[in-house]
């Protein structure tokens, strides 16, 4: 894989290619960019056929190993990969321990062991364990493991922990990594953690550096557990990680981050110089039943709400598109009406219905992002995007979040309980 | 005799020499529809995930929908105010629109049937409902798909009370003529009488006659498929097929495995519907001319074969039954990829026997069906009678 600077500015955002994918010899991923996240290898609730309708072009797929670990036998058996076994040959595929944006509990640690959550409970996963996986679904792109899946509040314990831990496995991973036949056409990504304390994070990246010559690119993690409560972060806060962090790290370095974060926090990090967002935020408000609807035209103003909850009766009756002039396949034949009527008597096209806008349009996002970086007025984007967000939060109090939060994390509970008590917390072998 | 209305003209385009089988063209107002035909049912307008443009791709000419569901959610104002369901969904084909009455009886525990109607507690809100004739029309009339169900006084098929059965038949023929006379749209809806009788030889053949002495551009049916042998079931149909004017379509309510709608077929019926190809979707099971595929299944893990190698869905040309196998019953996704390939399998037999009626073959296709579907020769007796009734002895 190779990353092209195409646009560069001074204040830090860029416009860039990503190419060469030995797979997909045509395909380039522009940049900054959002990958699709995939579930069990498929983008969330699209099959390939409808994805067909929603993307033309090759995507950038993102492939957490907890959700797609039960796909191994049958990749291995057809040995082409993870794409091609799923369906997806046509787009790029990037691997992952986690899905940053799913909840995982606190749970105990091992040496050389990190803990992985999957449907059917707990099970710890070794850095070799993970690297054997990676030859056999040969994504185009790989993130190193990492114990980063920690918020940016842990204790100085756990986060020193995070950080060597994750210094050793990388160590296996480069190892793996240049020693692979099968992994040579692949992208190897370093992980940063230990986001939280300053010195921790430098001692990550410094280490990473050191592998410089092996790696295409580095992600952000060590900043979110999955829960809402985690994301909540202040804004200058946030502002000084992604500014701090991306002057450490060579420009020729493709930069991703993990997380599911709100539209106005992705124009923070573009603005930055971050590059590759993984999907996980409009599946999230695909499952909310929610569509996402923000206003691209920088000389209009919006005063309509960036975000629509369809499971509210006042749409009952509503028979317009979700988005005036958007151009996805849902907004050209089918109304807010319907797709009330489909999350009220739960059928499942309400998902699909939504997963087509809200990956549309929030590629949509990223598709005037770009266009604003190449013309120097990104700083006007981004106002009118925040603006647009914040409106929103202050009309719409985020109020239940956190209620959520304790069922979710009492959810995750029980069911790492109970499979504790079933498996004992399994090893992944 | 013609069809009565320009809301349905029934054209028959080739008829088999040897059985009841024929191919024709049903036009209706939305859509002109090829017969033998199977109607996929969408509930609650709305197909398992597929979307509409997808079912257009399938050969989906005719959908079902449930009156009964539709009534209550999104309910007739809201279908009112946007002009009927095909709107609603986005469906620009031809709709059918049950009558609501067997929902009723069939979910509804403490439904009383009077002269008047239905009468039913609602799910909703617990308040008493009554469904009568008149009303059913009227849902439907709003809802606005090309073909209506008369109400009907539905029985549990297996109801052994003759008296029963004698008063649920007749009063259906009476309610036929409530609901005619209720109809409000009769130039771009078609209301179809339901032929009943369960069982019993008289009764049905009562029913079927009473109807065809009625202004309607179609027949359909029911009180089968709901329990009884195969050996029950076949005579029932046949004799149904026998009495009916063969110049306007049959529709036989709630069948929809391959080998009845192939026997079906044989004895003269155009139109079918039935939940089972998409409701076993759900539970990994994919259709084919060798039988069912349970997915989940174990040998499959490793299986590199499409569920098909004869058919060309998006399903069987982009997935393995290996990638089937891992996601089916876990993720959405599978449920949708199952349901093109059964709805796409259903399709192509119909499409098949039509051709073959067209091309004079029907008869030979029969045989060859039956002998790749029970390739042990374990051929079951009431096929082999079936068949051998209009004609096609397969030994
Ligand atoms: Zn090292
Ligand atoms: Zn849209
Ligand atoms: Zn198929």
């Amino acid at each position: 894989m190779r990353f092209i600077i195409k646009h560069a500015s001074c204040g830090g955002e860029r416009v860039g290619n990503l190419t060469g994918f030995a797979k997909m010899k045509t395909a380039v991923i522009e940049t900054p960019t959002a990958a699709l996240l995939t579930q069990g290898g498929s983008v969330v609730h699209l099959t390939v056929d409808v994805l067909s309708k929603v993307f033309t072009s090759p995507h950038l797929l993102w492939v957490p190993l907890s959700n797609s670990a039960r796909l191994e036998i049958g990749v291995k058996a057809q040995g082409e990969g993870i794409a091609k076994f799923a369906g997806l040959q046509g787009h790029v595929t990037c691997a992952t321990l986690h899905n940053a944006s799913e909840m995982t509990p606190p749970g105990h640690f091992e040496a050389n062991f990190v803990p992985m959550w999957t449907k059917n409970g707990k099970k710890m996963i070794t850095a070799d364990r993970y690297m054997d996986i990676m030859e056999i679904y040969t994504p185009d792109i790989l993130l190193a493991i990492a114990d980063s899946h920690i918020t940016l509040n842990e204790g100085q314990k756990r986060i020193s922990k995070s950080v060597e831990r994750s210094r050793v496995l990388l160590d296996t991973c480069v190892n793996r990594y240049v020693n692979s036949k099968r992994l040579q056409d692949c992208a190897l990504i370093g992980v940063i953690t230990g986001t939280g304390i300053n010195e921790k994070c430098d001692h990550c990246i410094k280490h990473l550096l050191t592998h410089k010559e092996h790696l295409n690119g580095v992600a952000l993690s060590g900043m979110t557990d999955g829960s809402e409560e985690s994301l909540k972060i202040e804004k200058d806060k946030l502002e000084t990680i992604f500014k701090s962090i991306s002057e450490s790290i060579p420009s020729e370095l493709v930069k991703f981050i993990e997380g599911c974060w709100t539209p106005d926090i992705i124009m923070t990090a573009i603005q930055y110089g971050w590059d590759v967002f993984d999907g996980s935020y409009p599946s999230k408000l695909t499952n909310a039943g929610q569509a996402l609807a923000l206003n691209f035209d920088v000389d209009k103003n919006c005063d309509e709400l960036c975000l629509l909850d369809l499971n509210d009766v006042r749409y009952k009756e509503d028979f317009r598109p979700i988005l005036e002039g958007c151009e996805c396949h849902t907004c050209k034949k089918h109304t807010r009406a319907y797709i009330q009527h489909l999350l009220n008597t739960r059928e499942m096209l309400s998902t699909v219905l939504l997963s087509i806008h809200n990956l549309h349009h929030f590629d949509q996002m990223f598709v005037h992002a770009r266009r604003h970086i190449a013309s120097s007025t990104f700083d006007v984007y981004k106002l009118h995007i925040v603006k647009q967000y914040e409106r929103y939060k202050q009309q719409v109090p985020i109020e239940s979040d956190s209620e959520k939060d304790k069922d979710t994390v009492q959810t995750a509970k029980k069911i790492c309980v109970s499979n504790d008590v079933l498996e004992n917390v399994s090893i992944f072998k | 005799m013609g069809s009565k209305s320009q809301a349905l003209l029934f054209h028959i385009q080739a008829e088999c020499k040897t059985t009841r089988s024929r191919a024709g063209l049903i036009k209706l107002p939305h859509y002109s529809v090829k017969t033998p035909v199977f109607m996929p049912v969408g509930t609650q307008g709305t197909m398992k995930g597929l979307l509409p443009e997808q079912l257009e791709e399938l050969g989906c000419e005719i959908i079902l929908g449930n009156t009964y569901h539709l009534g209550n959610r999104p309910g007739t104002e809201v279908l009112e105010k946007i002009g009927g369901l095909h709107k609603f969904m986005s469906w620009n084909r031809a709709l059918l629109t049950d009558s609501g009455g067997f929902q009723m009886v069939s979910l509804l525990k403490l439904a009383e049937i009077t002269e008047e109607g239905v009468k039913f507690r609602s799910p909703y809100d617990d308040t008493e409902i009554m469904l009568t004739p008149e009303k059913s029309i009227e849902i439907q009339n709003c809802i606005g798909a090309d073909i209506i169900m008369q109400l009907d006084d539905v029985v549990q098929t297996t109801f052994q009370d003759y008296d029963r059965i004698k008063e649920a038949t007749e009063r259906t023929s009476r309610w036929l003529d409530r609901c005619l006379k209720a109809h409000k749209r009769p130039s771009e809806q078609s209301i179809f009488p339901i032929v009943q009788g369960l069982l019993n030889k008289e009764l049905r053949e009562k029913s079927a006659r009473d109807h065809m002495t009625k202004n309607v551009n179609g027949f359909a049916i029911g009180g089968l498929s709901g329990g009884e042998s195969k050996d029950q079931f076949w005579p029932m149909v046949s004799l149904s097929t026998g009495i009916l004017d063969k110049h306007r379509p049959r529709y036989l309510m709630g069948v929809g495995l391959a080998i009845d709608l192939v026997v079906c077929v044989a004895l003269g019926v155009d139109m079918f519907d039935c939940v089972f190809p998409t409701r076993t979707a759900r539970f990994g099971c994919a259709l084919t001319n060798k039988g069912q595929l349970n997915l989940k299944q174990k040998k499959y893990e490793t299986d590199l074969n499409p569920i098909d190698n004869e058919c060309t869905c998006s399903t069987c040309k982009n997935y393995t039954r290996a990638y089937l196998h891992c996601i089916v019953t876990v993720e959405t996704v599978a449920c949708h990829l199952i349901s093109v390939h059964n709805i796409a399998y259903q399709m192509r037999l119909m499409k098949t026997m039509r051709e073959n009626i067209e091309k004079g073959t029907f008869p030979q296709f029969v045989k060859t069906f039956v002998n790749e579907l029970y390739s042990d020769g374990n051929v079951p007796s009431w096929v082999l009678e079936s068949l051998n009734s209009v004609g096609i002895n397969i030994r």
